[in-house]
């Protein structure tokens, strides 16, 4: 009935105004996973943080820089598809990995 | 003070008028259980009834009016039943006691905290870190799955939930979560973590499981540094005197 399964959880730090070919970095990861076929991924904005170049990414008048974090799940094999390309494309920015277990949950529409 | 879990409610009916040292059995009663330290006992007046006298009690004729039954109800501890019931016995020289199998599921006073918190010393080193992946939008009985959830998780006694929602996504629901250009009717990607041991949060799984049309779950193994709780009222207090 349920199914439990091994899988790895990869999260990837850089700023909001970090950007990739003239559009925001973390479209174009979300993007890139999308074509990858990755399970999914769901990125999510820090209020305020730093990191490796000790610059206080926190949200300013003119310049919005808050810290984002991209959450993806998915197999071993499909992650170690993807983090070669995401990491060509993050300049400064930190991926981290772990282990995780995974359960999916789709019921059909009808019954609550 | 009253536990959380499995209790015992004792159910009395007497009649209005049945004397006890010279008082209504009722007052007897209820100073019993207040003097034993009982949490709580309410007392009801019936509109009508009959009992073993199969006399019917009412209000309507005033000659009857005086024989109204009363119930009396409080909940407690078994041990703490057991330990009242031979006195109880011997009072209730006319009338019916129950006891029936229950279960407390708050006990909440605003004075005195819900219930004495152990220093959740069980919550300190490997510990299972769950995070629930959902829809902005999707819907539990009505109201928003995520506040749905956290409110089962607290009922639950979870150490602790958070909400985050995302700003961009895909993977549940089959369709890329984005902002519109409204602020209203999106459906944003939303993650809830949750922490606690094993143990508690297989049942959390389940409940989660049951709630959810379509997401991900995701689990992991967590270190614990410490869990820290905000003092009580009394405890600030002390340390501030």
């Amino acid at each position: 009935m349920r199914m439990v399964k091994k899988a790895k959880l990869l999260r990837l730090h850089f700023g909001e105004a970090d950007q990739f070919n003239g559009k925001p970095l973390y479209e174009a990861i979300v993007d890139r996973c999308k074509v990858l076929r990755i399970a999914g991924a769901t990125v999510f904005r820090g209020l305020e943080g730093y990191g490796g170049t000790a610059e206080i990414h926190r949200h300013h008048l003119i310049k919005k820089d808050q810290p984002i974090v991209v959450t993806i799940v998915d197999t071993e094999e499909n992650l170690t598809r993807l983090i070669p390309e995401v990491e060509a494309m993050i300049d400064t920015g930190m991926i981290a990995m772990s282990d995780v277990e995974y359960i999916r949950i789709e019921k059909p529409p009808a019954g609550n | 003070m009253l536990q959380k879990g499995a209790a015992k409610k004792v159910t009395i009916f007497v009649n209005e008028d049945t004397q006890h040292h010279f008082g209504p059995l009722t007052d007897s009663i209820l100073t019993y259980l207040l003097h034993k330290g009982v949490a709580g006992a309410t007392a009801t007046r019936a509109v009508a009834g009959f009992g073993a006298h199969r006399v019917m009690h009412t209000n309507k004729i005033e000659v009857l009016a005086e024989h109204l039954p009363i119930r009396i109800e409080f909940i407690e501890s078994e041990e703490k039943v057991n330990e009242l019931m031979p006195t109880l016995y011997e009072m209730v020289t006319d009338g019916v006691i129950e006891v029936q199998d229950t279960h407390v599921v708050k006990a909440a006073n605003k004075d005195l905290p819900a219930e004495p918190r152990p220093p959740r010393a069980e919550l300190k080193g490997t510990a299972r870190l769950m995070r629930i992946f959902m829809g902005e939008s999707d819907k539990w009985q009505g109201e928003p799955l995520y506040e749905a959830m956290v409110k089962r998780l607290r009922l639950m006694d979870i150490a602790g939930a958070t909400v985050y929602r995302g700003i961009l996504g895909y993977g549940v629901k089959g369709h890329t979560h984005k902002s519109g250009l409204l602020p209203f009717s999106r459906d944003l990607p939303v993650m809830i973590s949750v922490v606690d041991t094993e143990d508690k949060l297989r049942p959390a799984i389940e409940a989660v499981e049951s709630m959810m049309q379509d997401g991900v779950i995701v689990l992991s193994d967590v270190d614990v540094i410490r869990l820290v709780r905000s003092r009580l009222p009394s405890e600030v207090s002390n340390a501030n005197g």
